[in-house]
């Protein structure tokens, strides 16, 4: 089982230059599955809240460095960049 | 004739070359579908409106060294300088990471993720970091893991865990192991403590863990699906970027950062000082300055003030994060603060010694300044005055350059505890010295003090 995990993300990432590492996949494979379920909560409890407060859920992290300022005149507005869901 | 740049060959989707003392990069048609991805995704435009992606222009495709697989010349933005992980400061460092962590996520929201997460794909501009490499991405699809996730975890976790949770000078292993530190020898060298941080023990110690259990492990050729969700892969980004976020090296009190409070200069012979910096700049008018012993920049501003880009090295990342913290908190666009042992510079490193660039070959500059380190390279070094010339005169064409006796107090403490076996180090013998090299434009005295500052042109 384990080893198709592996297959799977060597294989997957056959496009790859990296060698990612088959230890490293495979603890990634594990961490995210546990941090993913956070995710899904996080959102889940988020959405509640916003429901019951009437303020739309957001997930904007105001520290990250790749926020275009809302000062900017030229900003895109990042709702309309965050389509592909 | 185009040139490859030599650090520039691991990655088949394209490689950086000079042309006429340009900069270019070759984008090859094996990387087609992810350039027109990255340009029309709205990626390109997000990361570089918020200035954290090097800008570029397509150019003519006749500059293609190699024609017959190119698809595009781009000609990126240049950056003042080129620095390297191993010469960043801890906030430097932290603040590389998280970059890169965030232009991880964003892709994810506009259909691309991060192929590498290389700490040399970050460079300071402006003081800011900035990602450099444009070729760095490729198309989303869930379901894969994270490819750059190891060599995340070994350029920026594993440093940064080391420095805040070990000794800040374990920066310099990254010098050692340019392609990051190994995880089985940061797991060895945190201490316990870190294995009850979730962040660290999971990213860390058990990666290091699975690494060398799965090391030799033959993979079958079933085909399974694994599944990273996207969910999953937003939770392993922001878990790292909150274990990044929670380590921190707070002021960092080591052997100069009081250096300014603690030394027998009067306010009034500071300012006379940096009256006489500045007017020795302004006679230079130079394009690019490097302040070598800058300690946390106070005469190195002089020159960024008047916005000229100026790297100002120390060998203590104590004072250099003081500095770092200054630039970030005035938002000052010329200062570069680096860490830079000076009797022991950057070497060539890498395949073939050429990836990385020695301190030395970065250079030469138009105006070298050393302002109170001749002693501390003569006295403590025991380094002849004729060799620090030489040194100077291979990295700037003009000088300027302090010259503190030995009845100065802070020579005095550099002799206190060892016999004085330096007849030679007088004002005439370093005269005598800077002279073979160097013609002496100008000499002035530095007020209240027996210092004396010269300004010198390479001969």
């Amino acid at each position: 089982m384990i080893s198709n995990f592996i297959n799977l993300a060597i294989n997957g990432a056959s496009r790859q230059y990296l060698d990612p590492g088959s230890g490293s996949m495979l603890i990634q494979i594990i961490i995210a599955a546990v941090l993913g379920a956070g995710v899904a909560i996080r959102v889940f409890w988020k959405n509640i809240k916003a429901f019951f407060t009437g303020k739309k859920a957001s997930d904007v992290d105001t520290d990250d460095p790749t926020l275009v300022l809302d000062e900017d005149p030229t900003a895109v507005p990042l709702e309309s960049t965050t389509t592909k869901k | 004739m185009p040139e490859k740049v030599s650090g520039s060959f691991r990655d088949p989707s394209g490689f950086m070359f000079k042309h006429e003392d340009k900069l270019y990069r070759q984008v090859n048609q094996k990387y087609h579908e992810e350039y027109d991805l990255l340009m029309s995704s709205g990626l390109y435009e997000q990361l570089t409106k918020s200035k954290t992606l090097v800008t570029h222009k397509e150019v003519d495709l006749k500059l293609a060294p190699l024609p017959d697989i190119a698809y595009k010349i781009i000609q990126p933005e240049m950056v003042d300088f080129i620095s390297y992980p191993y010469e960043w400061c801890f906030n430097q460092l932290n603040d590389a990471a998280i970059l890169t962590l965030s232009i991880a996520r964003r892709a994810l929201e506009f259909g691309m993720s991060l192929k590498d997460a290389s700490a040399y794909n970050i460079q300071f501009q402006n003081g800011r970091p900035m990602f450099i490499d444009t070729l760095s991405f490729e198309k989303y699809e869930e379901g894969l893991p994270w490819v750059a996730y190891k060599q995340f975890c070994q350029h920026f976790l594993a440093p940064l865990a080391l420095m805040a949770k070990t000794d800040i000078r374990l920066s310099k292993l990254l010098r050692l192991h340019i392609d990051g530190i190994p995880l089985d020898l940061a797991s060895i060298l945190l201490p316990a403590s870190t294995k009850f941080n979730f962040g660290l023990a999971t990213h860390i110690h058990a990666h290091a863990k699975s690494q060398q259990r799965y090391a030799d492990k033959q993979v079958s050729q079933e085909e399974v699906k694994a599944r990273i969700s996207k969910s999953s892969m937003v939770g392993l980004l922001d878990s790292l970027l909150s274990t990044v976020r929670s380590l921190n090296v707070k002021t960092i009190q080591t052997e100069w950062t009081d250096y300014y409070q603690d030394n027998n200069y009067t306010p009034a012979s500071f300012e006379a000082k940096r009256q006489l910096v500045k007017s020795f700049i302004e006679k230079v008018e130079p394009k690019e300055v490097w302040d070598l012993g800058g300690n946390t920049g106070e005469f190195s501003r002089t020159a960024s003030d008047m916005n000229i880009p100026t790297v100002c090295f120390d060998i203590d990342p104590g004072a250099v994060q003081q500095n770092y913290d200054l630039v970030k908190k005035n938002k000052e666009k010329f200062m570069l603060p680096l860490v830079m042992d000076l009797t022991n510079p950057s070497p060539d490193l890498g395949w073939h010694n050429s990836e990385r660039e020695s301190m030395q070959d970065r250079g030469p500059v138009d105006l070298v300044m050393a302002l109170a380190l001749i002693h501390h390279l003569a006295i403590s070094n025991n380094l002849p005055l004729i060799n620090v010339a030489n040194y100077l005169a291979e990295l700037g064409e003009y000088l300027i350059v302090e010259f503190v006796p030995k009845s100065d107090s802070q020579v005095k403490r550099l002799l206190a505890s060892r016999v004085d076996i330096f007849p030679e180090y007088t004002e005439h013998g370093f005269e005598a010295a800077f002279d073979q090299l160097f013609e002496i434009l100008e000499k002035a005295p530095v007020l209240g003090s027996e210092r004396s500052l010269y300004l010198m042109k390479h001969r």
